[in-house]
């Protein structure tokens, strides 16, 4: 294996130079960006390095536990987003959310790095949390995705499931269809992206690797592996969260807890 | 009290508001047909709702047969005690898909699926014989889309139509229809029809009980 070229120092700042045409275009053309550009590159600067560091760190780890215990907060930090993105503010979401997250994505991870890479041991940190901060960042658009739907299509078809609820279908039946589109709806980007890889985009991944100078004929098993993989967690995610979520969108005498608008109806 | 359908004291209040009905109680018989008028943001959609289930009340008690209404698996209380919205909703394809539609639920699993002449029997019945079981349902007029939810739930067997608004969003040559049906599904079926409307309904061979819920409480009236 090749070592890849080091950049040093003075490469890296030669490297400002891409961010001079962008500010040079600012000023031209008065984008008004000049700002936010410094502040961008700063942070991708200090944001990256902190990272570097945090990882230097945490490759070292021998102890599973510490690492396991990272990965439940990037979980953590996932669900958090998913919340943020999802504008409902009538049914709690963020607890099934999360649970749901942390159950299945701790053992899509732990199948992925113990069965198929096969690393010693499964926690190895340089396998387990960038191939779990995959699965986690895919999962986390795919069910923001799901629950967007589901909560909007609830609301906007509550004639339809309260007519089924009236004729005698329980909660599940009234809500299958909606319930049907909205995990679709989470995994259609990631099978979308199984179509167009290696036809329409070279994967981030897989362009690391051979950069630092793997054979591409072995990044591609990894990539492989890691499509495969975003499909299976973003197909559980979506579904066991919006399953979970369902149930909260309806009483106990299976009637629709959703209002039109927050304050109900006459 | 001797009513399929009772209430005592009945309240209900969305959380945090004003209530929207108070100290309600009412009887309703079997065969009967109930008249609720009021003006529109008075309840009666609420009250309606608070009778299948779908709001629950906050205080006071609601029977069906005699038994307290939260003792019915809900379920199957709601193919008993069906609830028509303001506007009819139906499924995408054809009228026999819609009527059909109710008996691929769990809860409807011990009824036996109507035959295609029980249906058309049954389109006829409901006024409706110039549509066809190969129709689509969102073709059909808002007037004949009212009937064929009329009779969907019908199939079903029930012991109560609660009609809500039934005949507002209708020409007066269909709203005589769904009053025509609303009438014989008490006289010839022995149901329990409760009708709120703000609209009037033109009675012809029953002699409604007739109520109005305004101020948030029901009271018998004279029409």
């Amino acid at each position: 294996m090749n070592n890849p070229l080091y950049i040093g120092n003075w490469q890296l700042a030669l490297g400002v130079i891409f961010i001079f045409f962008a500010g040079a275009a600012s000023l031209v053309h008065k984008l008004g960006l000049g700002k936010d550009l410094a502040v961008g590159t700063v942070r991708t600067f200090a944001q990256l390095f902190l990272m570097g560091y945090a990882l230097t760190i945490i490759f070292q780890l021998t102890m599973g536990w510490v690492v396991v215990l990272i990965y439940a907060g990037m979980i953590f930090f996932a669900a958090w987003t998913v919340r943020g993105r999802v504008t409902e503010k009538q049914v709690r979401f963020f607890f099934p959310t999360l649970g749901a997250m942390m159950a299945s994505y701790m053992l899509v991870t732990i199948l992925i790095t113990g069965v198929i890479v096969q690393a010693e041991p499964w926690w190895d940190p340089r396998y387990f949390l960038p191939l779990g901060g995959m699965v986690v960042g895919n999962s986390m658009t795919a069910i923001s995705l799901s629950l967007d739907r589901f909560f909007s299509d609830l609301r906007t078809r509550r004639e339809e499931v309260e007519m089924k609820l009236s004729l005698g279908a329980d909660y599940k039946e009234a809500s299958r269809d909606i319930f049907a589109s909205a995990i679709s709806a989470g995994m259609i980007p990631s099978i979308n992206s199984m179509m167009g890889v290696g036809l329409v985009f070279i994967p981030g991944m897989m362009t690391g690797q051979v950069l630092t100078g793997a054979d591409p004929m072995d990044a591609v098993r990894y990539q492989i592996i890691v499509m495969l993989m975003l499909v299976g967690s973003t197909a559980i995610g979506s579904l066991l969260v919006t399953w979970l979520v369902r149930r909260r969108c309806f009483g106990p005498a299976h009637q629709l807890v959703l209002t039109r608008s927050l304050g109900g109806g006459s | 009290m001797d009513g399929i359908l009772e209430g005592k004291n009945v309240c209900f209040a969305y959380p945090g508001q004003e209530p929207i009905i108070r100290e309600t109680s009412f009887a309703f018989p079997r065969g009967g047909l109930v008249l609720v008028r009021g003006p529109s943001g008075a309840g009666k959609s609420t009250f309606l709702r608070l009778l299948n289930r779908m709001e629950t009340p906050a205080s006071g008690s609601l029977a069906y047969k005699g038994r307290p209404l939260d003792s019915w698996d809900p379920v199957q209380l709601r193919t008993k005690i069906i609830l028509l919205q303001q506007t009819p909703v139906v499924v995408p394809g054809t009228v026999a898909k819609n009527l059909l539609l109710p008996f691929d639920f769990a809860a409807n699993q011990h009824l036996s699926r109507p035959t295609e002449s029980a249906m058309e029997q049954g389109l006829s019945e409901f006024l409706l014989s110039g549509v066809s079981l190969s129709d689509h349902a969102s073709d059909l007029s808002v007037g004949q889309r009212q009937r064929l939810c009329l009779l969907r739930a019908l199939l079903l067997s029930p012991d109560v139509f609660l009609l809500d608004e039934p005949t507002s969003a209708l020409d007066p040559e269909s709203k005589g229809a769904v009053e025509r049906i609303a009438e014989h599904l008490c006289l010839d079926h022995g149901l329990l029809v409760v009708v709120v409307s703000h609209l009037d309904f033109s009675a012809r061979r029953t002699s409604p009980l007739n109520f109005s819920l305004s101020r948030n409480t029901l009271e018998e009236s004279s029409r």
